[in-house]
């Protein structure tokens, strides 16, 4: 993107124009500025002077950003209802993937170990592959919801209190939940997976322990987030 | 970048109505857009070019504008056409616009409003 289009950009993505919205927007300006830059030149203005002209053309980065900002309907919804896309969205999200998680659990329970009283046993083979697949997802989801939480608030340049918020609340709802399984009732039954969420602390942990967990898994997954504002603060700066 | 004069107060849904009416008769990109609304007014109309392009992301929301892109010369553009709900917002515009200016020109010349509305439907 052209360097004089990077404040607009800046300008814009904090007002909160969605950025697909801003990138079509610079684009277009863009090809625009080329094009009445040629129309200057062919007027016999030097390069420099032609592009200077037509950035003068095209409009100030005051009109540029106020034209596109008064169209609020060009916001995105991660600034219109951050409510839901912190907290709500990111809390489905991680529910989803834990329930993928006890699915994958369950099925290889059934399909690796049929006559088992649990399935947290030692598996050989191909089990280990697909039981693994399971535990990767189990633990990695509230890391993955968590860098996308950041991504999202780093693209849409949002200040630090709804991502934080959402990813504590994510961070806090992985360090309580645990998933039990069950042997089934009755001789040769399907046992059952069960996953249940606290609020202060899982069975078996104290208070002190959920939330050292917490706090673990806040750190991985608001690490990419907070670097990206250490980062941009320090470019400020500079 | 600097900031060139423009006439906003009075160019409330000008744009809007004439961008409409120049793609209404042939697909457009940006910048023929704009070149096309200073050629043909005179250069009266001044607006910040680059201003064009949220109104028309504006109208191609509404749908009254559908857009494609196509290479041209090595260099690809976004052509923007009216569709049908466009054309029927330009003739509800034109109409309005015409009665505005109607309107307007019967004070400058003297005349009295009401005779103007009567004309003009």
């Amino acid at each position: 993107m052209a360097k004089p289009f990077n404040e607009l950009r800046e300008r814009l993505l904090r007002a909160g124009v969605a950025p697909r919205h801003v990138r079509r927007y610079l684009t277009e300006l863009a090809d625009h500025w080329a094009d009445l830059t040629v129309e200057e030149e062919r007027a016999g203005r030097s390069r420099a002077e032609a592009e200077s002209a037509a950035l003068v053309r095209l409009g100030g980065v005051d009109d540029l950003a106020r034209a596109m900002i008064e169209q609020r309907h060009f916001q995105s919804w991660f600034v219109r209802a951050p409510w839901a896309f912190f907290s709500l969205a990111p809390l489905m999200l991680l529910a989803a993937m834990y329930l993928t998680a006890c699915l994958i659990l369950w099925s290889g329970w059934k399909i690796f170990l049929p006559g088992a009283d649990s399935p947290f046993v030692r598996v050989d083979g191909l089990a280990i592959l697909y039981f693994g697949v399971g535990r990767l997802l189990y633990y990695s989801a509230p890391i993955l919801v968590g860098w996308g939480i950041g991504l999202v608030a780093a693209r849409q340049r949002l200040q630090a209190l709804w991502p934080m918020a959402g990813l504590a609340l994510i961070a806090w709802m992985s360090a309580t939940v645990q998933i039990q399984a069950g042997q089934a009732t009755v001789p040769g039954g399907l046992g059952h997976i069960r996953m249940n969420f606290f609020p202060f602390a899982s069975s078996g942990q104290t208070i002190a322990e959920t939330l050292l967990r917490a706090l673990a898994i806040l750190s991985l997954s608001a690490l990419p987030f907070l670097l990206w504002r250490f980062k941009r603060a320090h470019s400020v700066s500079a | 970048m600097a900031a060139r004069e423009t006439n906003p107060n009075f160019m409330n849904g000008v744009p809007e109505l004439l961008i409409l009416r120049l793609l209404q008769q042939e697909e457009m990109y940006g910048y023929e857009i704009v070149q096309a609304i200073r050629c043909r007014t005179g250069a009266v109309i001044a607006i910040g070019e680059g201003a064009v392009y949220p109104v028309l992301h504006g109208l191609e929301r509404d749908g009254a504008l559908a857009s494609s892109r196509k290479t041209v010369n090595g260099r690809s553009r976004i052509y923007y056409s009216v569709t049908r709900a466009g054309s029927s917002r330009l003739a509800d515009l034109a109409e309005a616009w015409t009665h505005l200016a109607a309107a307007i020109q019967t004070i400058l010349t003297g005349g009295q409003h009401g005779e103007a509305i009567q004309r003009t439907s």
